[in-house]
């Protein structure tokens, strides 16, 4: 893996994501201190996290963000439970501070249309969203999995696996019906990659790697994805 | 003038009847509909129960034809959000936020918004009065950071200068009564008792001079 520059991220907020997302980056290497107040957080992740990262105080005082070093941060997470609070530690972290990069999360989503440039708000994470749009496709797309969405167009990079009896069984790849706007990027099978070239053909259990448009994930599914049940079979 | 007030407590509740008193138009946004009961049943103006950061709500206060909003919630953060969002969105000309907790007042003031902090001010005046001073604050500027102090010259100070007596003290002589008539007050003056000396200070500053009005060593 190409190695990454260390960065000096300051994370406001030791609850869950803020933790979370403190114990990922001290794992990638960044340097990480994590702003918290509250007694019964702060004796939790005490037990999570090395001393040297946590900092004990409110986060909305600029003295404490001081002298937790937001002077020199590239990155500020906004982590706290209110959201007037994430978008007050935004705003003062890039025009008072000069932060480069702020990410606050979203507590609840009828205050999602304040997270913008007018709090310098560069990110905000929107849980809810995220989860709703989870539980969408879990619902709708049977096995696939989104990995990424792809930050510029409207691509996605998802992974199927192909179910015994769906169309694809059995077919070379360059017979597959793909939806126009798709791509196989690989194929794994036994844990093995195997290069999707034209002549490769599809066994049940393969993994496929996709790239593909919004619109056409549902397309793409139905290709790799159990044959659609014949409404008023008996079981 | 059409007002919104943000906040139906004790504060916003007042204010909502003081706007009111004075022909204006106001509405009160509260997200606890029981906090209406602040309001005097008598009062005339409008209520909506939802948290004012909440999406639609300020429009649906009519934020774009307010000329004012106070945001008075017992939350300094969303004092600071709703306040920020009315000048910078919607170009409300006149935005006043309360300040709750005095240790949120650097962030108050690096949103740049006006604010007022009851409860440094009054826990101020109340420790001004607690010491039974010589010198009574007649006017207050800011948040009392500043106060005009009226001081009846005490028998100790006879004869001394007015450039002395405030000489390194963070205070300003700004007026002097004696028998009824009033002067700008010169460094060079020389002081009778009971005369009126206005200074303004700080509070370092009405202490310094309040050092110097008991004889060294005497009682205070």
């Amino acid at each position: 893996m190409a190695e990454t520059r260390s960065m000096f991220v300051l994370i406001a907020g030791g609850g869950r994501t803020g933790a979370q997302l403190a114990s990922f980056l001290v794992s990638q290497h960044h340097e990480v201190v994590v702003i918290e107040h509250r007694p019964q957080i702060l004796a939790h992740i005490h037990r999570e996290l090395p001393t040297e990262v946590v900092f004990e105080g409110n986060a909305t005082d600029p003295d404490v963000l001081e002298r937790a070093g937001i002077r020199r941060a590239q990155v500020l997470a906004a982590c706290m439970g209110g959201d007037a609070d994430n978008l007050a530690l935004c705003f003062i972290a890039r025009s008072r501070y000069a932060v480069t990069r702020t990410i606050a999360t979203i507590n609840n989503p009828r205050n999602a249309w304040l997270f913008d440039a007018h709090f310098h708000v560069d990110v905000a994470v929107n849980q809810a969203e995220i989860l709703a749009s989870l539980i969408e496709q879990e619902m709708s797309l049977g096995e696939m999995m989104t990995l990424l969405k792809l930050r510029r167009g409207r691509y996605s990079l998802v992974e199927d696996k192909i179910q015994p009896g769906s169309r694809a069984v059995g077919v070379a790849l360059r017979d597959l019906p793909l939806p126009p706007k798709a791509v196989i990027a690989a194929i794994i099978r036994n844990g093995e990659i195997v290069i999707p070239r034209g002549q490769v053909t599809f066994d049940a259990g393969d993994e496929v790697l996709a790239i593909v448009d919004e619109d056409e994930v549902e397309e793409l599914a139905a290709i790799f994805g159990h044959p659609v049940p014949i409404v008023g079979e008996p079981r | 003038m059409y007002v919104i007030v943000v906040g139906c407590g004790r504060v916003g509740a007042e204010l909502a009847q003081l706007l009111s008193r004075r022909e204006h138009d106001v509405t009160v946004i509260d997200q606890v509909g029981s906090s209406f009961s602040h309001l005097d049943p008598a009062w005339r103006g409008r209520t909506i129960e939802a948290e004012a950061m909440a999406e639609g709500v300020l429009e649906k206060a009519g934020i774009r034809h307010a000329q004012g909003l106070a945001a008075v919630t017992n939350s300094d953060a969303v004092n600071a959000v709703v306040g920020h969002m009315a000048r910078e969105l919607y170009h409300v000309s006149n935005v006043v936020v309360r300040n709750y907790d005095p240790r949120w007042l650097p962030m108050h003031e690096a949103f740049g918004l006006q604010v007022v902090s009851s409860t440094a001010w009054g826990a101020q005046r109340i420790e001004e009065l607690l010491y039974q001073p010589l010198g009574r604050a007649v006017f207050s500027a800011g948040n009392g950071e500043v106060e005009v102090y009226e001081l009846v010259v005490p028998e100790f100070w006879r004869g001394r200068k007015v450039g002395d007596l405030v000489a390194g003290t963070e205070a300003v002589a700004v007026a002097f009564t004696r028998a009824g008539r009033s002067l700008l007050p010169q460094p060079d003056l020389v002081l009778e008792p009971s005369d009126i000396l206005l200074v303004s200070a700080t509070l370092a500053g009405i202490e310094a001079l309040r050092e110097r009005a008991a004889p060294a060593g005497g009682p205070r």
